[in-house]
């Protein structure tokens, strides 16, 4: 019997954040979701486009024969449409599912200890800072850690807060 | 004939002692029930984890029913093992059968050292067995004096109680036992399979099942409950004669005579005489079939699915359609023709006959018609008619329901059929057939029929419809799978809550498949259901709406046609309308519904094609017809909820993923939108 054990999530704050990374680009900043959570990075491919969704959902490809969803990042934390076509799809595990996700470019695989991990700071009501597992800090670099199931389930997500914003902290 | 004793890791001599006692379970002299005991041991023997102490204990239990059957006293082999077993489990229970379960614990455990794979089974099996068991005392029912099933019943129940003795399943083993004892009086012709006798054994079936949900709740980790009424019907079963539950109170005769039986409300299932004359008796046809578990009976379904399509990419990939390819082509050709024939077969796997969901309504008829006081039969035809295993799960209670209506509402009581010159009995018939790729299960009675009159003032009451309406009889009919739409005078226990055809037909066309009804007053109802033969595979026609593409199911498509000019009429400047053959219908246009850019908007230049049932119609405008094609229904992955006028993805043979267009959703939403209201208005005023 071959069973596929599906971890349950746990909320962000009694999530263990040390671990590996993967880091992509969006609008020019630099983002990380848990490795653990990838199953593949595909090239682009056609889409096709699902009417009456929300304009995050950019429709739904062909992955091996199963028909998989892909959510548009940029769409989706409400930053400017991409001037270029995005690359790539991250293709990640939610709740058991696989789904894809739209980015500019993957950037690498880092290693983030749990004291290179910041609290996430708070933003004010404007902007939304549920879906940050922290901020890593790794070699002088700023990445947001994205509770990426967190992301992928919640319907809107106004603003993300911009690297610049913590910066000024 | 003896057995030999073993060491613990004297694996030869158990596999030797296994493969005799398998050898011996198959020998034809001994009866049905020494060879189940027998396999069972060989089965338990498997398990190498046993101790030395256990394993003896199987083999003497073993020889023990050996010898027994060969003095040819059958029901001592198999109490040889009960016993044993119970005595193992639990030596308090050593006492005589009935009292060692007088006070049982109300929730308890598996046994620890029970083989849950070997309980998993048991379930199943056992399951089978009782849907085996209540087929047989349905049939028993109408006649009383057909040994084979008594047989039947008599040798389910029999099994169970080996097994269940086995496994240390006290519980089963015991209710088992006693219905054992119930249906052996029968079988001598101590007493009739008839009024309290049937009832009892019907309801032993239901406890059976209850007993088997507990434990199969128990694999999961669940306490195993007692179900209710367990120590009472094992009362009763003690001292059938004195039972007075269920039927016996409508009889007020105890031990009913055979002429009592034509009084009583009889519900039994008949074939009808073209499918046979006499009620068959489920074979059990073990050599010849394999159980595989589902899921990878569907993982197997879905691989072929991909496999087709993964070989029409091939065939129509631009290299090989330049041409120059010949002998690759030939090749690629007869690839495909076995891709085909294997799609065809791994479909055909996970087909089962809709028998089993007609027996249970069969048993509800019986049921409700105790209920309700009145006399209804069924009758099934087509029951051998194969349909997909998720369909047969899903029809299951939409069909249940529009029994249940048929005889609440439909059937008149007794008298009243009487007063009217109709046979006491009411007739609720369905029927399975297939027809042009899809399954038409038909459900019909020969009762009151529906009254439009009331329908449509029951409907005003509740603000369905605005007073002084008038409707057509279609209309009428249709209103009766609105919500919250009921005509049964009284709530009853059995119906009238207004939880009804509504959700019938919304569980109806979440399967891709339609109801239309029928019905003329004092003559009865007809219910027509079609389905597609299968969830997994859809007959659909490629559709362009601008640079996007789209899948209808076919069954749906009644026609396409380009329009002329004078057919199509606009009201308030937005609703259209199109005149075909005399009757106006709503004209959706899918790319203003999808917002799709670039579409065809002049619909002259454009095709028309008319989808919906023969109750609402609907045109749709698309721009080109790309083809038929046979798809694979995939949900569209998480992230997107329900999307009103899509059922689904599936992948195209250029690899892409095409929509499928759910046709019930789309000529709702076209009937709620306030353009087609205006045209539903005018087209009234029109005719």
């Amino acid at each position: 019997m071959t069973t596929t054990a599906i971890p349950t999530p746990a909320t962000a704050s009694e999530r263990r954040r040390a671990g590996k990374y993967l880091t992509f680009f969006l609008a020019g900043e630099e983002y990380a979701l848990e490795i653990l959570a990838v199953n593949e990075i595909i090239g682009v491919q056609p889409i096709t486009r699902v009417p009456r969704t929300p304009p995050y959902v950019r429709g739904v490809i062909n992955l091996r024969g199963k028909v998989i969803s892909i959510v548009d990042l940029r769409a989706k934390f409400g930053l400017e449409p991409a001037t270029v076509a995005e690359t790539v799809i991250i293709v990640v595990q939610v709740h058991g599912v696989p789904m894809g996700v739209l980015v500019d470019r993957v950037s690498e695989v880092v290693s983030i200890a749990e004291g290179d991990v910041e609290e996430t700071p708070s933003f004010g009501a404007d902007v939304e800072t549920d879906y940050l597992l922290g901020i890593g800090k790794v070699n002088g670099r700023v990445r947001l850690l994205l509770d990426i199931e967190r992301v992928l389930s919640t319907q809107d997500i106004c603003q993300m807060p911009s690297i610049a914003d913590l910066q000024s902290e | 004939m003896r057995l030999m004793q073993v060491e613990p890791g004297d694996m030869e001599s158990i596999a030797r002692a296994r493969e005799a006692l398998e050898q011996i379970s198959m020998h034809a002299s001994l009866s049905a029930a020494a060879r189940e005991t027998l396999a069972a041991a060989a089965l338990a023997m498997r398990d190498a984890t046993h101790d030395a102490e256990t394993l003896n204990r199987i083999i003497a239990d073993a020889s023990r029913a050996i010898e027994a059957a060969m003095r040819g006293t059958l029901e001592d082999a198999v109490r040889a093992t009960s016993v044993q077993a119970s005595e193992r489990r639990s030596p308090s229970n050593r006492a005589s059968l009935p009292h060692a379960v007088r006070q049982p614990q109300r929730d308890e455990p598996l046994p620890a050292d029970a083989d849950r794979t070997l309980l998993r089974d048991f379930v199943t099996e056992a399951r089978e067995f009782a849907d085996e068991a209540q087929a047989a005392l349905l049939a028993l029912e109408s006649d009383p004096d057909d040994a084979d099933a008594v047989n039947t019943v008599f040798r389910a129940f029999h099994t169970i109680k080996g097994t269940a003795a086995f496994l240390g399943l006290d519980r089963i083993k015991v209710l088992a036992h006693h219905a054992e004892s119930l249906l052996e009086r029968i079988r001598k012709g101590a007493a009739q399979c008839a009024g309290v006798h049937a009832d009892l054994a019907l309801r032993s079936v239901d406890l059976l099942r209850a007993l088997l949900d507990a434990v199969d709740a128990g694999l999961d980790g669940a306490p195993v409950r007692l179900p209710d009424g367990y120590d009472v019907l094992l009362e009763q079963l003690a001292a059938p004669e004195t039972a007075t539950a269920g039927r016996a109170l409508s009889d007020g005769v105890a031990g009913p005579r055979r002429d009592d039986a034509r009084e009583m409300p009889s519900a039994a299932a008949r074939e009808m005489p073209s499918s046979g004359s006499r009620p068959r008796t489920p074979e059990r046809d073990a050599k010849n079939t394999v159980r595989v578990r589902t899921d990878r009976l569907d993982r197997l379904i879905d691989l072929v699915g991909e496999l087709v399509i993964a070989q029409s990419m091939l065939a129509q990939d631009e290299a090989m359609r330049a041409g120059g390819h010949h002998g690759l082509s030939r090749i690629i050709a007869h690839a495909g023709k076995l891709t085909r024939e294997l799609h065809d077969l791994s479909m055909s796997l996970r087909m089962v006959p809709l028998k089993g969901t007609f027996l249970k309504l069969a048993r509800q008829v019986r049921d409700l018609g105790q209920k309700t006081g009145k006399q209804v039969e069924l009758v099934v035809d087509g029951a051998e008619t194969e349909i997909d295993r998720h369909m047969v799960d899903a029809i299951a209670d939409p069909l249940m329901h529009m029994v249940r209506n048929a005889v609440d509402h439909g059937i008149e009581s007794p008298a009243e059929r009487e007063a009217l010159g109709k046979p006491r009995t009411g007739v609720i018939r369905v029927s399975a057939s297939h027809a042009g790729g899809s399954v038409v299960v038909e459900l019909s009675d020969d009762g009151r029929g529906l009254d439009r009159e009331r329908i449509t003032r029951k409907a005003m009451d509740a603000g369905l419809i605005a007073p002084d309406h008038a409707l057509t009889e279609r209309e009428a009919f249709e209103l009766i799978f609105a919500p919250g739409f009921s005509t049964a005078q009284a709530v009853t226990d059995v119906s009238g809550r207004g939880v009804g055809l509504d959700v019938v037909r919304r569980n109806i066309e979440a399967l891709r498949g339609r109801v239309d009804i029928e019905s003329a007053p004092g003559q009865g109802t007809r219910f027509l259901l079609r389905l597609p033969l299968t969830l997994a595979v859809t007959d659909g026609m490629l559709i362009r709406v601008g640079a996007e593409r789209y899948i209808v199911p076919t069954a749906h498509i009644q026609m396409s046609f380009r329009p002329e000019r004078g057919m199509l009429s606009t009201v308030v400047g937005r609703g259209e309308l199109v005149m075909l053959r005399g009757e106006l219908l709503p004209v959706v246009r899918l790319h203003r519904l999808f917002g799709v850019e670039g579409a065809v908007t002049d619909p002259t230049a454009a095709l028309l094609m008319i989808v919906g049932d023969s109750q609402r119609r609907t045109a749709l405008l698309v721009d080109e017809l790309l083809g038929q094609q046979q798809v694979v229904a995939k949900p569209l992955g998480s992230g997107i909820d329900a999307v009103p006028g899509i059922s689904g993805g599936a992948i195209l043979g250029d690899g892409r993923v095409g929509l499928i267009l759910d046709v019930g959703a789309v000529v709702t939403i076209a009937r709620h939108t306030p353009t087609t209201e205006h045209a539903t208005h005018v087209s009234r005023s029109v005719a």
